[in-house]
């Protein structure tokens, strides 16, 4: 039984993890309806960024988490800046293999400038061990959970009561209308990759202690988000997160019982599965995230 | 004079082998070696080109199914002992009935999702090839994959492999021509154009979409298998993420639907890493940009390019459009 | 029998009924149009019967068979031709190009019996040729029959489009709002135009917001509004209904 709950408990660690990059994917999609196969990028990078910044740096945790937020932040606006903007207005075709190259160079410059070792992480929360009920646990997944649903909520309040989470609600659901009344639609797109960038790096920060980094990290996240973004109905950000813990524990529960190897393949057999039953997803087909 | 330029150029690319012998001695086998690559890549690029350019869908599972067609002769050549003759039909005959069984859920996806689903479904036929190693041997690869013979002919050479890879693209460009041209060729573009309006004028998408997904997907385990016949050693590497990349990169940096482009996208593709003769990883890094590059100022490619180049020749000669 | 007909037709979005239970009823031969205020869900109708939407409740038939919930490209294929609202071509093939899209599948073999069956292909393809530049000859676009459609006018890709719909002879032809977004001559030709197939036997069911096409050219007019059927008749009558009135100036 402490097995099963001990692999319930890895299964929510993954699930806060694809639930923090999927909020960033589903968001992207949701307001300016594009996909961003680099998004996975967002995370490793983020992640690179917060071991720099904890490792190298020697910055206290939080201090260096939010550096690694703040950084990807920033990289998130650039990136929007300079390859976002001239491809929003571009068929699918273009967006898809337009990020997904963009996915090739950052991973690979990652291998040319951080090599392609695993970078440890370790903090005090990681080795720091937690007993309940007779399931032990180290402290930094207790973390993980709390954190994620601390950023679910402020995001909810954000995108409810905040001027510009309101903009990029209402522009997810009719961006024409968005347009005539006044709303900056480009500083909100601005704003939305900040977000999402910051989101993955957050998550990066937030797990990486537990995973390492390497560079390529990113792609079966990209994966696994996306899958959690389509099993959750597109843009639709509450089911992209429940999307999202339903992989996650899926995936830790077959790591623990089926085979460990095949782990990977649960995110994309879920997808599959629902998308055959439901192709609009779970909760179906939603406006606006 | 159309016919004798047809000659003359079929002539010479058979000839490649002495030609190759006479101007650059010492190098001659290295020299075909990139050319039998080129040659193959071709072919897969033009089965890929086919799915993506003329039908217009955003397939990411073109890997899965060249593996698949690798594997299939590895093992049956390795393990069975089955004869050339037979291991490749297997091979594209097994790639085939998997694009058909893939494509059917696979095609009810819309766009993003049918690009996302094709992804999972090449990155599941990775992590299979990788793990189930009672099976495919996993890491340890397949080795000792025989010469191709069939009954007394044997390609052991280099230059018989160069013209099994010429003979390969032969085939694959004429049954490229042969489907995207005349009626099958409008209703494939109807298609990927306009979808809506191609229903509207009796066109079933599903059924052409899936005629070129099967098509392609079997031409490219056939090239698998060719592939693993010359290279002799099969690994789980062979069919990673990255070869879609690559494709995405000739057929785009050819010129997407085009016949020429991709041609010329996938010799410029193959003979830029020997040019340029740098690590893998820098490799990758230029691509990226390149693709990037590419897709946003270019997208019609190096063909766009220079049909514009030769409209712009043209235009002083003729008086008035 | 009546031609076409929809019995209890019924089409519902996230909780909005666009079409109501519509009967509706077209004889062969007959030029009937389709009218009511935006958002009465005639367009909704329109793609529910030609195969673009699946209907949540009723029947729809035509030529005596059930072809409720038939995929879109079967109905084409059994001889309903339409327009769509926004007009609708294959921008990168010519004019001509785009009519012979519209022909072939009536005329499409197996792949090998295309290849086996050459001359007989090659005739074909030939008489379609010609039909296709007669049909652009009588909308006025015969000069332009090489041009890519994509560079034509709208007024020009409208006709484009009314042409390659009749190419392959629909038995019943399906108009989504042919006057609109066009000038006054555009106008005419198309009433021309639709005039033409009326005498020549066709069965035109159009949609049209423009009332001064549909009072000048329909026999028949029947009236939607928020998804139901309203008011049915001649055109005289119908523009006096009270109800009609109601729907179109009463909010």
């Amino acid at each position: 039984m402490s097995d099963l709950l001990e692999q319930l408990v890895h299964g929510l660690t993954l699930g806060s993890l694809y639930a923090m990059v999927a909020t960033g994917l589903a968001l992207m999609f949701g307001v300016v309806r594009l996909i961003n196969f680099a998004h996975g990028e967002f995370y490793m990078l983020g992640g690179y960024a917060f071991w720099y910044a904890y490792v190298e740096l020697g910055l206290p945790y939080p201090v260096a988490g939010l550096a690694a937020v703040a950084a990807m932040a920033a990289f998130g606006l650039a990136y929007e800046r300079a390859v976002i903007r001239t491809i929003l207005a571009r068929t699918w075709h273009v967006q898809l293999i337009a990020t997904l190259a963009t996915s090739i160079t950052l991973t690979n410059l990652a291998i040319i400038v951080f090599g392609t070792q695993p970078k440890e992480v370790p903090t005090r929360l990681s080795a720091a061990i937690l007993e309940v009920g007779g399931v032990r646990m180290v402290w930094q997944r207790v973390l993980v959970l709390v954190a994620a649903v601390a950023i679910f909520a402020a995001l909810e309040w954000f995108v409810a009561h905040a001027r510009l989470g309101k903009a990029m609600r209402a522009m997810s659901q009719n961006r024409e209308a968005c347009a005539v009344v006044g709303v900056d639609v480009q500083q909100v797109a601005l704003a939305t990759f900040g977000i999402s960038a910051g989101l993955a790096a957050a998550a990066a920060a937030l797990v990486s202690p537990l995973f390492s980094i390497f560079p390529d990290v990113g792609a079966l996240l990209t994966l696994k988000a996306f899958a959690a973004v389509i099993v959750g109905g597109f843009g639709y950000v509450r089911g992209a997160i429940a999307a999202a813990f339903l992989i996650g524990i899926a995936e830790s529960l077959a790591a623990g019982y089926l085979s460990y190897a095949y782990k990977d393949a649960i995110a994309f057999v879920v997808m599959v599965a629902v998308l055959l039953v439901r192709p609009q997803g779970l909760f179906g087909r939603r406006i606006g995230i | 004079m159309r016919a004798t330029r047809w000659v003359l150029g079929s002539a010479a690319l058979v000839a490649v082998p002495w030609i190759a012998a006479a101007v650059v001695p010492g190098q001659q086998r290295y020299v075909l070696h990139v050319l039998i690559f080129t040659a193959l890549y071709g072919a897969l690029a033009l089965s890929y080109d086919l799915v993506v350019g003329h039908v217009g869908s955003l397939s990411l599972a073109h890997p899965a199914f060249f593996g698949l067609g690798a594997y299939t002769l590895a093992l049956l050549a390795t393990e069975a002992r089955w004869p050339f003759a037979l291991a490749l039909p297997a091979g594209i005959a097994l790639a085939a009935v998997v694009a058909l069984a893939v494509g059917v859920p696979m095609f009810r996806l819309t766009e993003h999702s049918f690009a996302m689903g094709t992804l999972g479904f090449a990155i599941v036929t990775q992590v299979v090839a990788t793990n189930w190693v009672d099976f495919t041997h996993g890491p340890l690869c397949v080795t000792g994959i025989p010469k191709p013979q069939v009954g007394a002919l044997r390609i052991a050479t280099l230059p018989a492999f160069y013209w099994m890879g010429l003979g390969a693209l032969a085939l694959v460009a004429l049954l490229y021509r042969g489907l995207t041209t005349f009626r099958l060729g409008r209703a494939f573009h109807a298609v990927r154009d306009n979808e809506t309006l191609a229903a509207a004028a009796s066109i079933d998408p599903l059924r052409y979409r899936m005629l070129a997904f099967v098509i392609g997907g079997g031409v490219a385990g056939g090239i698998g298998a060719l592939y693993v016949s010359y290279v002799g050693v099969l690994c789980p590497g062979e069919l990673t993420v990255s070869l879609s990349v690559n494709l995405l990169v000739m057929v785009f940096l050819g010129g997407v639907g085009s016949l020429r482009g991709v041609l010329v996208g996938a010799a410029a593709f193959t003979a830029l890493p020997e040019i340029l003769r740098m690590a893998p990883t820098w490799r990758m890094v230029i691509y990226g940009l390149l693709l990037l590059v590419i897709v946003i100022r270019a997208p019609d490619g190096l063909e766009g390019l220079m049909r514009r180049a030769s409209s712009r020749r043209r235009r002083p000669a003729s008086s008035g459009a | 029998m009546a031609l076409f007909e929809t019995r209890g037709l019924t089409k519902r979005f996230l909780g909005v009924t666009a079409v109501d239970a519509v009967d509706l009823t077209v004889e062969a031969g007959e030029l009937v149009s389709l009218i009511g205020p935006n958002g009465s869900g005639k367009t909704t109708l329109f793609n529910c019967v030609t195969g673009y939407l699946a209907p949540d409740e009723g029947r729809v038939t035509f030529q005596g068979r059930d072809v409720t919930g038939v995929a879109a490209h079967r109905i084409a294929r059994l001889g309903i031709g339409r327009t769509f609202q926004l007009v609708s071509v294959f921008p990168r093939l010519s004019a001509l190009e785009n009519l012979l899209t519209f022909l072939q599948q009536h005329q499409e073999e197996s792949l090998v019996g295309r290849l086996v069956r050459a001359p007989r292909v090659r005739r074909l393809e030939a008489a379609a040729v010609e039909r296709a530049r007669s049909l652009l000859d009588s909308v006025g676009l015969g000069g332009r029959a090489e041009a890519p459609a994509g560079t034509l006018s709208y007024g020009q890709r409208k006709l484009l489009a009314f042409a390659a719909a009749l190419m392959p002879d629909p038995d019943l032809l399906l108009l989504d709002e042919p006057a609109a977004a066009v000038n006054p001559t555009m106008i005419e030709q198309m009433k021309a135009q639709i005039r033409t197939l009326h005498r020549q036997g066709k069965t035109v069911l159009l949609v049209e917001h423009n009332m001064d096409v549909v009072m000048d050219i329909s026999q028949r007019v029947i009236v939607l509004d928020h998804g139901q059927k309203i008011a049915e008749g001649a055109p005289e009558v119908v523009r006096r209904d009270p109800k009609v009135v109601e729907a179109y100036f009463g909010r």
